[in-house]
Parts: structure tokens; C-alpha cells; sequence
């Protein structure tokens, strides 16, 4: 076995197309003239993707995924870290924070994820931007964006 | 006769002021997205989708083909100089671009592709007026089977055949029929794989897919693998002009590139990456200066550019016409089409004469636009990609999250889209495509349509995807697209 990856996501895979049938079981099979219910095309597809990871298992047992090409970078844990950290605390914040304060905490986290230690530089453009993206939807396209923790200086929407 | 006053008409619609603005904004847009590395036209028009829905269709559709259009410009400016191509179709032009740049030939180099990428769209675009009323009347002749064969086929060629491995391919066109499965079924109602969840019964939305698996994918991707990593912008030297000799070594290649890149982009065969590459070797073939190649032969940039600007317009033919995508971009653009309750196909021809025409003559436009815009005003664009790396990727996941969060103004979304971000990740890691996901996701649901409706007419008689002429050769020529190349590498492997 030379790549434990592979197999293990050639078997992902596998077990994914049993789960998609395990749920289509579970659907009407009835379907007026054509004969066909809504059962049919989730069944077509559930049986592609068992196939389909059982092809890329044989593949990945018998000497890895074919032109797979060569991979030499080593994956750092820390950088995306901070991205998966940025993103899941821009999802934690938008709602009572307000997209600037959530904007500016994800923005701040990428940019550290990338090699920045210039944290007070990030933060005064990402206050910027956002601020920026904030008036110019919320005020001139009247899509809402939440307002948050900002809401007394910012106000409503509409100029 | 017909198409040119359809076209006129058009020119009236695209010249109003407020749709000019629109188209102005949207090559702009496109051609700044182009020059980022690590951003593309499919990305930013996803980005833009849930942000728009309250323009008029008309004025969206023309900045969202701007964005098109511009991001295929501005991504040549990228290969040139930078030595990290931007996306596939610019591969073949950085073999020679950024060899010319580093030789101090960076602005012939990217004149010769700004105007070869001018003079192709342009032709293209009237070739494409030219083509698209006369597919329009043959797909007024499809009916369901027919339609669901020509789907089938564009599945097979965008998955199975582009790319290195037929299998991966068709995993994650898999995984994008399974994604279009979720939500309520357009025929019975019933509930399909949303568990519950109101989010969900909605189906996957196209912009939270597809900004997961470009944005937040190819983010963690840098990331994790490639943060450490800087590219070398090269210097813009010298003279834009090209001399007497690069436009007599440019002009045959420019034309030889569209005849090669516009049909290509109109069969479904997903999209600039084989005719940018089949132009390239033609070049190579042709050239006098055959020495020259390897190291910044101009020929060698002025056809692959051409090539990309003619098979992108190509691609337009059979999205407008059949409503069928061949690209994860043009996936995308029907998405927003979507988004105003059109679809695109040859009805729309008829209902939407204005808006379909208007379109059309917006790109007449916006090559020209394009070229103003890339010729005198590129040391705006060589600024732009200086931006570090740092903040460039902080500034998309910020654009990211906005356009999913703005679809429904839930967490969900964003819970959704950083799942997809992490598949994409994986997808990217270990050489899976991620486009076969975006058009399954969007298609798919379109051929279960036309599939069970096929079957409703028939009383539930599945001989008549063999019985029709159309359909049954579409479905043959689908079968000999895998089976062909899988016998020739049997046999390869066998006779050595």
C-alpha cells in the first residue's frame, strides 16, 4: 500500500455511496406516467459514486491513484489552522458582532495564517475594507449586512 | 438578415448608459480578478451572485459577462510576468510569456496578447452571432430525450475525457449530481437529502459550492502547502509597442488561434485549457523561428491568448442557445441567469430578444473596452499584483464569506461553505477537478428534468433515448468517447 491517503479517501468515498443509498431507500418510488420516481436518479447516483470509490480503491491498493502528480510540499498544521480559526470565528461573531468586527477578526486571522506579524497594519485595512464593502452594499445596493456591535455609529440601511 | 437587426436592436441596449456603466464595471472587475493569482472569473462572478439579485437582469448578466471576459485578459498579464501561472488555460503561455519577460520583452509580450486576445474576441463574437441563431432553430427541434442525451454528453466529455484521470473526474461530477439532488424535487416535492434542515431544502446553493471549492479551498490549499512560497514579479521594461517583425509574426497566429480556440469552446469540451495548447504546438510547428521556442517566441504567446478569448466566447454558443455549460464558469453565469427565473436556451431567443442581444453586443463592447483598458493602463494592473500574498487572501476570504452569508444571512451557509472549502482542499491535494462538481451541481438537476419528463412522454418507455435520431447518436458518440481512448491505452499497454 503506498499511499494511505488515497485508500483512505478511495474508501470515503465507498462508504459516502452506501450513505447516499441508505437515504434513497428511504424515498417514494412512485412516479406517475413516466414510471420513475424520485428514488430513481439518487439510486443511478449512489450506485456511481460505490463504483466510482471502488475503482479508485483498486487504483490506490495497486500502486496509487494513476497520473497523480508528485507532491513534495510538507503540510503545515499552523497556517491552516488559522485560516479554519479566522473562518469559524467570522461565523461565531457575524450575527451579534456585525460583519465589520467578524470581517475584520477573519481577515486579521488569514493574514497571520499567511506569515503576517504586522497584526496592528492588518487590522487598520481590514477595518478599511470592510467598512468600505459595508457602506457600499448596506447604503447604495440595500442588501442587508448586519450592523452588530456598530450599529449606533453606522445606522440603518438606505443613505 | 434576421440577426443583424436582433443585433442592432441589441447595440441599443447595450449602449445605454446605466448597461455601458455596468459593462465598464464588470471588465474592470474581471480584468483586476484576472491579475490576482489564485482568483478567477468563475470565483468572482459566484462571489458577485447573491449581491446582485436586486440590479435588473440585464445590467447583471452584462457585468457578469465583463467579468468573463475581463478575467481572461487580465490573467494573461499574470502569466507574463508572474512565473506561477494564474489557472490552466494560461499555461500554454507562460511556456513563452514569462521566458520574453525575463528577456526584457515583457511589453511586446503582453501587447501582442492584449490585442490578439482583442482581434480573437472580436471575431468570435461575430461568429457567434453568426452561429447562435442557427443552433437556436435546430434546438427548437429537441425535445426532452434529446436534451437529456446532449446533457449526458457534455457530463461525459467535461469529466471523463479532459483531465489526467478519467476516474477522479468522475467523482467529482458525482459529487456535484449528489449535491444537486439535495432540496425538494421539482416534480413530487419530495424532500431529497435536506434531513430537516431549512437551509438545505433550498438545494446547495452554486455560489456557496462553488466559492467553497475555489476561495476557501484554494486558500487552505496556499495555505497550508505554498504560504512560504513568494513569486517574482518580473519588471515591465521597455517599450509596449511591438515592432514591424511581432506584428507580422503575431497577425497569422492571432487568426490561426480562433479558428482553432471558437469551435472548441462551442462543443462541450470544457473550455480554453485544449485549444490553448493546441495552438501552441501549431505554432511550434509553423514558425520560422523554431530556435526561438523555449525561450519567448512570440508566436508562442499570441496564439494560446487568442485561443483562450476565441474558446471562451465559443463557450457562450452552447450556453445561450442550449442552456448547457461546458465550463465551471459558464456553470455559473447559467446560476445567475437562475437567479432572474431565465433559462437560457432557445426560448429565450424569442422571450428575452432584448436582453439576449444586449448581451451579445455588450461583448462587441467590452473587447474594446478591454483593450483600452490593458494596453495603456497596465502599470495599474502590474501594481495590483504586487498586493502580498497575506492580505491577498485575507481580502478573498473576506469577499468569500460575504457572498454566501448574504444568500440567506444565516451561519449555515457559512458552516456549508467552509465544508466545501475543506473538500476542496482535498480535491485540490490530491489532483481531483474541481469544475465536474460545479457543472454537476447545476446541470444535473436540469437532466433529471429533462430525463423523467423524456420518460412521462414515453408512458415510461426508456427505448426512446435510442429511438430518436438525435438522441441516440448523441448517446453513441458519448459511449465512443469512453470507450475509444480506453481500448487505445489497452491496447498500448498490451502491444509494449
Amino acid at each position: 500500500m503506498r499511499a494511505p491517503a488515497e485508500v483512505a479517501l478511495s474508501l470515503g468515498v465507498v462508504a459516502l455511496g452506501l450513505g447516499v443509498a441508505g437515504v434513497t431507500a428511504t424515498l417514494p418510488s412512485e412516479g406517475g406516467y413516466a414510471g420513475i420516481g424520485p428514488n430513481f436518479i439518487p439510486a443511478v447516483v449512489a450506485a456511481g459514486i460505490i463504483a466510482l470509490g471502488i475503482w479508485l480503491a483498486a487504483e490506490a491498493f495497486t500502486g496509487g491513484w494513476r497520473e497523480a502528480p508528485e507532491h513534495e510540499e510538507v503540510f503545515q498544521k499552523n497556517p491552516f489552522l488559522w485560516v479554519s480559526a479566522g473562518l469559524f470565528a467570522h461565523m461565531a461573531l457575524i450575527a451579534w458582532a456585525g460583519f465589520i468586527v467578524a470581517g475584520t477578526v477573519l481577515f486579521a486571522c488569514v493574514a497571520r495564517g499567511f506569515g503576517s506579524r504586522r497584526l496592528a497594519r492588518d487590522l487598520a485595512i481590514a477595518v478599511v475594507i470592510t467598512l468600505g464593502i459595508y457602506l457600499f452594499f448596506v447604503k447604495l445596493l440595500n442588501v442587508g449586512l448586519p450592523a452588530g456591535w456598530l450599529a449606533p455609529v453606522l445606522g440603518g440601511a438606505g443613505i | 438578415m434576421d440577426a443583424f437587426n436582433a443585433l442592432i436592436a441589441g447595440f441599443g441596449v447595450a449602449l445605454q448608459p446605466m448597461n455601458l456603466l455596468w459593462g465598464l464595471i464588470g471588465v474592470t472587475l474581471g480584468t483586476f480578478v484576472g491579475v490576482l493569482p489564485g482568483v478567477g472569473p468563475a470565483l468572482t462572478v459566484a462571489m458577485l451572485l447573491p449581491l446582485t439579485v436586486k440590479l435588473d437582469p440585464t445590467g447583471a448578466l452584462i457585468m457578469f459577462a465583463g467579468i468573463y471576459y475581463g478575467a481572461m485578459f487580465g490573467g494573461s498579464t499574470t502569466t507574463i510576468l508572474l512565473n506561477t501561472p494564474g489557472e490552466s488555460a494560461s499555461i500554454a503561455t507562460a511556456l513563452e510569456g514569462n521566458k520574453m519577460a525575463k528577456a526584457g520583452r515583457a511589453g511586446p509580450a503582453l501587447a501582442t496578447s492584449a490585442i490578439g486576445s482583442f482581434v480573437a474576441g472580436t471575431i468570435a463574437t461575430v461568429l457567434l452571432t453568426l452561429v447562435a441563431p442557427i443552433v437556436v432553430d435546430l434546438a427548437l427541434k429537441f425535445g426532452p430525450a434529446e436534451y437529456f442525451a446532449l446533457m449526458v454528453f457534455a457530463f461525459i466529455t467535461v469529466a471523463a475525457v479532459l483531465g489526467s484521470s478519467t476516474v477522479r473526474g468522475l467523482t467529482s461530477l458525482f459529487l456535484g449530481l449528489l449535491f444537486g439532488l439535495v432540496g425538494i424535487d421539482s416534480q413530487t416535492g419530495q424532500q431529497r437529502f435536506a434531513f430537516g434542515v431549512p437551509e438545505l431544502l433550498d438545494g446547495v446553493d452554486v455560489v456557496v459550492l462553488a466559492v467553497g471549492l475555489f476561495a476557501v479551498g484554494e486558500a487552505l490549499y496556499v495555505a497550508a502547502y505554498q504560504s512560504r512560497i513568494t513569486g517574482t514579479v518580473e519588471k515591465l521594461k521597455g517599450s509596449l509597442l511591438m515592432s514591424a517583425a511581432d506584428w507580422k509574426r503575431s497577425w497569422p497566429a492571432w487568426l490561426r488561434a480562433t479558428a482553432i480556440g471558437f469551435p472548441f469552446g462551442t462543443i462541450p469540451a470544457g473550455g480554453s485549457e485544449i485549444p490553448t495548447f493546441l495552438s501552441y504546438a501549431t505554432e511550434k510547428k509553423l514558425t520560422k523561428h523554431p530556435e526561438e521556442f523555449g525561450k519567448g517566441a512570440i508566436e508562442g504567446v499570441a496564439g494560446p491568448e487568442a485561443a483562450n478569448n476565441a474558446a471562451a466566447t465559443g463557450v457562450l454558443v452552447p450556453l445561450l442557445t442550449l442552456g448547457i455549460p461546458t465550463s465551471a464558469t459558464a456553470a455559473i453565469l447559467l446560476g445567475a441567469f437562475q437567479n432572474y427565473g431565465l433559462q437560457p436556451g432557445p426560448l429565450l431567443f424569442d422571450a428575452q430578444k432584448d436582453l439576449v442581444w444586449g448581451l451579445i453586443a455588450s461583448l462587441y463592447v467590452g473587447n474594446v473596452i478591454l483593450l483600452i483598458l490593458n494596453l495603456p493602463l497596465i502599470g495599474v494592473w502590474v501594481k495590483v499584483l504586487q498586493i502580498p500574498k497575506d492580505l491577498l487572501y485575507a481580502g478573498i476570504l473576506v469577499f468569500a464569506t460575504l457572498g454566501a452569508y448574504s444568500l440567506h444571512q444565516s451561519w449555515i451557509d457559512l458552516l456549508t461553505l467552509y465544508v466545501f472549502g475543506v473538500l476542496g482542499f482535498a480535491m485540490r491535494r490530491w489532483d481531483i477537478p474541481v469544475g465536474p462538481a460545479v457543472i454537476g451541481l447545476i446541470l444535473g438537476p436540469l437532466a433529471e428534468t429533462q430525463f423523467r419528463r423524456a420518460l412521462s412522454i414515453s408512458q415510461g418507455d426508456a427505448s426512446v433515448f435510442f429511438t430518436h435520431p438525435i438522441s441516440a447518436s448523441l448517446l453513441a458518440l458519448t459511449a465512443l468517447l469512453i470507450i475509444v481512448p480506453w481500448l487505445v491505452r489497452r491496447f498500448r499497454s498490451t502491444s509494449s
